[in-house]
């Protein structure tokens, strides 16, 4: 029971990085049809602002000395404006352009990016005291679970149920759901196209700030790639779930997350080095099943 | 039959023109007698096999494979079981078969096998892959890649894991990957004259009809799908010859991005695409080599600073795509009369 | 008045030309039809007016403004209302949300509130359904939300693209016994495109033949449908 508990946390919690990254994800899709993958380096450069730019070996901690009633939303602005600044500078360009083209830029964008923090920071990955004392354990029904897995899918839960709330009952949450379903109806019907990409923009990289933060307080480093593997896996969970579905990006999130940590558990000792390829093994298995997704939207079927 | 050589009467040109580029390129690299030049040289020819290798079927298909650079470790990591010495197997691959460790194939027969093992791969899993379409293939791919690469990663006793396999012969030089790379485009445009590249780009454009008409696109997307892992093996096979080492993160998500972005920057529905992506994007990449080392301008020395190269190289690729979203060819093809080249139409 | 002037605008695809030259004016409180065989331009002409395809060539003006070029949000706050052919219902989102959607650009927020409930009286269909998603509804019901829903706008000038595409003709009557009542009872001018011409010459109007991308005739509905030019220009008869 108690290990039972331990794994279900361990799952909970892998599971909410992959919804927050997949919600970031799927917001942009839903309103442009682009697949931003510069979102991983959004979340490098949100870690990275807690830092002073050198390349020395130890971190040099500059925003992240902040009381954490000024550094959330601080480093939450970041996020949001790197985001935004790029759908503005870059993405804005290419509204027009096919799916392939657009990848491709945004994959330049975030190389561009990724070789800016190296530039400041080097290569070498850092160990950062963020919060360290949530790093401690508490007692949940016999089990000991840490304090940091807690908070994390606490702050998971907070941040859907505000979205949720922002989507369902504000005229902004309105408009970007529809738009998301059928962006040139929703504009003749009124809606202004800048404005809800900007949007969408700015609540993606909230999102990638947010990884960002329980990362490098979940590791204690900082790393150019740690976005990385949560954007790949936060993609394809967009895919799964259903393009263009946000409730389906994030239930594939957290059933890519269950997934994992159920593999690591169950699977022979000798074949747990293989534990990813059995994961991505059942995303094909899933895609061949459900090729428009799990929860995909009815209108969206002909359009991927 | 007739239909057949008329095409082939009107598009051998392009074939003829980028063998030509590719020719003048290593004679003028020898002309210029640089080592390292001419290694970077080398490095572009196998890129040149990849994208190509790439091409083949994404762009005949329409469909973004994330999953290619998958054929290139296969390749690579063949030709690293077949060339290398037994001994030095014994020791570093203890897990592979007798028969295998105690075999050294001439590398030509070894790169051959090589691409038909990723070719053989290949088939096994398009046959399951090839039935999507759109971004779920392009993910189903990707997933792809990351199991290829997870298996080399911790199968040490055969792949040597994470670490790199050392003792493959050098080999590739500026000839051998020429020879490659014209190879490579030969094969590519055989395959996109052919009936089945032809059915398959009808498929690409207008789906409906060419089913309609009898198109089967999960057959014809196999068979492009079977050719380009056999193209990518051997050019992963040259590739581990050129570099005598192989270790699985050479072969994952850097070089699968950067391949595609030379692609898309070209043109992805070309073949001058692919080729001219990988020359125009070399060139860039080299020219801001150059500057971060300094020019020498009457006494002072101009040097851009470390790291710029990437941030501009980054920088470039999204200006080229702003102006030409479909590509510098803008997906068409080089021909005699340049009709395809200079003209701005739409 | 004249509520929109479309002056010689061509509209390509590519290499495909879809509408060359075309004009036409619509005067306030008018209902016009457009009809033409398929691929004739009529979906284009509607498009390009709503700003989702550019005109290549030629200039429109909405009440006094020229809109050529103009994005789609904007052309709809100036009071033009599109309804696309394949009705576009936003099938994840709730019936009355559907309806609110084309409220959102408006500045007389006090009559947003008096307008839903008449188009609720209008279809009371939609009242009884108004928190299921839209995605439930028959063909028909979506055909009376988008009705609905472009009523929401609070619009001068509604265009509609084939109505009756995919509905029963019960339905259909039905759907333009609603129309009609609500132009005569909010000063509505109407912009119908359909491939049959049967309906303009019941429902009177003006009449405007598309072939080619080109208008080939002009006039009155009911007075074209007499004569047999109506059907020669149609099909293109006697022109070679």
């Amino acid at each position: 029971m108690t290990a039972l508990l331990q794994i279900l946390f361990d799952a909970l919690s892998l599971g909410s990085l992959y919804a927050l990254g997949a919600l970031g994800i799927a917001l942009i899709f839903g309103v442009m049809r682009l697949v931003n993958f510069a979102h991983g380096d959004y979340i490098a450069f949100c870690v990275f602002a807690l830092l002073w730019p050198s390349i020395d070996a130890a971190a040099i901690v500059f925003a992240g000395n902040l009381p954490t009633i000024i550094l959330i939303p601080l480093i939450l602005a970041i996020g949001a404006g790197l985001s935004v600044l790029s759908e503005i500078l870059v993405f804005r360009r290419f509204r027009n352009a096919n799916p392939a083209t657009m990848m491709i830029a945004s994959f330049a964008l975030g190389y561009v990016l990724k070789n800016f923090l190296l530039m400041l920071f080097s290569s070498r990955p850092k160990s950062i005291d963020l919060w360290s004392n949530l790093s401690q354990q508490v007692e949940i029904a016999g089990a000991r679970i840490p304090l940091l897995q807690v908070i994390t899918i606490t702050i998971t839960i907070v941040i859907l149920i505000a979205l949720t709330a922002f989507l369902k009952r504000t005229r902004f949450g309105l408009e970007m759901r529809a738009a998301a379903e059928n962006f040139t109806m929703a504009r003749m019907l009124g809606v202004k196209a800048n404005r809800v990409i900007m949007l969408a923009f700015a609540i993606s990289g909230m999102l990638a700030a947010a990884i960002g933060l329980i990362l490098a307080t979940q590791t204690g480093t900082v790393d150019i790639q740690m976005g990385m593997s949560v954007m790949l896996v936060a993609f394809i969970a967009t895919v799964i779930g259903g393009l263009g579905s946000l409730p389906g990006a994030v239930i594939a999130g957290f059933l890519i997350g269950g997934a994992s940590v159920l593999m690591q558990v169950i699977l022979p000792l000798e074949a747990r080095p293989f534990r990813d390829a059995f994961v991505y093994g059942a995303v094909i298995a899933c895609l061949i099943w459900r090729p428009q997704g799990l929860f995909a939207p009815k209108s969206a079927k002909q359009r991927v | 039959m007739a239909q057949r050589s008329s095409l082939l009467a009107r598009t051998i040109s392009t074939l003829i023109i980028l063998i030509l580029i590719l020719v003048a390129i290593a004679v003028v690299t020898k002309l210029a007698g640089s080592r390292p030049f001419e290694r970077t040289v080398v490095e572009m020819f196998i890129r040149v096999m990849l994208v190509v290798g790439i091409y083949i079927f994404v762009g005949n298909s329409g469909v973004i494979s994330f999953g290619h650079m998958g054929f290139m470790c296969i390749g690579a990591y063949a030709a690293a079981w077949f060339t290398i010495p037994a001994v030095m197997k014994q020791v570093s691959l203890p897990g592979l078969p007798n028969f295998l460790i105690n075999t050294q194939l001439p590398i030509f027969l070894s790169a051959f096998l090589a691409g038909l093992l990723a070719a053989l791969f290949a088939l096994i899993v398009g046959r399951i892959l090839m039935r999507l379409s759109g971004i779920a293939a392009s993910i189903a791919t990707f997933a792809m890649l990351a199991v290829i690469n997870v298996v080399y990663s911790n199968w040490d006793s055969v792949t040597g894991g994470t670490g790199s396999i050392v003792g493959i012969p050098f080999y590739t030089g500026i000839w051998t990957a020429l020879g490659g790379a014209i190879l490579v485009v030969i094969i590519a445009y055989l395959y996109q004259i052919s009936r089945s590249g032809l059915a398959l780009r009808a498929g690409r454009d207008e789906a409906t009809a060419a089913a309609a008409s009898g198109v089967n696109i999960v057959r014809e997307r196999l068979i492009a799908f079977v050719i380009s892992a056999f193209v990518i093996g051997v050019a992963g096979a040259l590739y581990g010859h050129f570099l005598g080492v192989v270790n699985p993160d050479a072969f994952y998500l850097s070089v699968t991005f950067i391949t595609l972005s030379m692609l898309v920057v070209g043109g992805m529905n070309s073949l001058s695409g692919a080729v001219m992506g990988v020359i125009v994007i070399s060139a860039i990449i080299q020219l801001l080599r150059w500057l971060e080392k300094g020019v020498d301008l009457g006494g002072t020395t101009l040097a851009i600073p470390n790291g710029l190269q990437e941030i501009t190289i980054g920088l470039v690729m999204i200006i080229i795509l702003m102006f030409r979203p479909s590509g510098l060819t803008r997906n068409r093809e080089i021909t005699w009369r340049l009709k395809g080249a200079g003209k701005p139409s739409e | 008045m004249t509520l929109l002037s479309v002056d010689n605008i061509t509209v390509r695809y590519g290499r495909l030309t879809a509408l060359r030259g075309v004009s036409l004016k619509i005067e306030d409180g008018e209902t016009i039809f457009v009809t033409g065989p398929n691929g004739a331009g009529k979906s284009t002409l509607l498009k390009a007016i709503a700003g989702v395809v550019p005109a290549a060539e030629g200039a429109i003006m909405l009440r006094g403004q020229v809109i050529t070029g103009a994005t789609p949000e904007s052309t709809a706050r100036l009071g033009f209302s599109m309804v696309p052919e394949g009705r576009h219902v936003f099938g994840a989102l709730t019936i009355e949300e559907n309806l609110m959607l084309g409220a959102g650009m408006r500045k007389d927020r006090a009559r947003v509130g008096d307008d839903l409930s008449q188009v609720y009286d209008v279809f009371p269909m939609l009242k009884e359904r108004k928190d299921k998603p839209a995605g439930v509804l028959s063909g028909g019901q979506q055909q009376m939300l988008v009705i609905g829903r472009a009523l929401m706008t609070a619009p001068r000038l509604i265009a509609i693209d084939e109505p009756s595409l995919g509905l029963a003709p019960k339905v259909i009557d039905q759907v333009y016994e609603t129309l009609l009542k609500l132009r005569d009872s909010r000063g509505l001018t109407l912009l119908i495109v359909e491939q049959s011409s049967t309906r303009a010459m019941m429902t009177g109007g003006r009449m405007i033949l598309l072939r080619s991308g080109q208008v080939v005739l002009e006039g009155d509905a009911r007075t074209l449908a007499r004569g047999d030019t109506l059907k020669k220009a149609y099909f293109g008869y006697g022109e070679h």
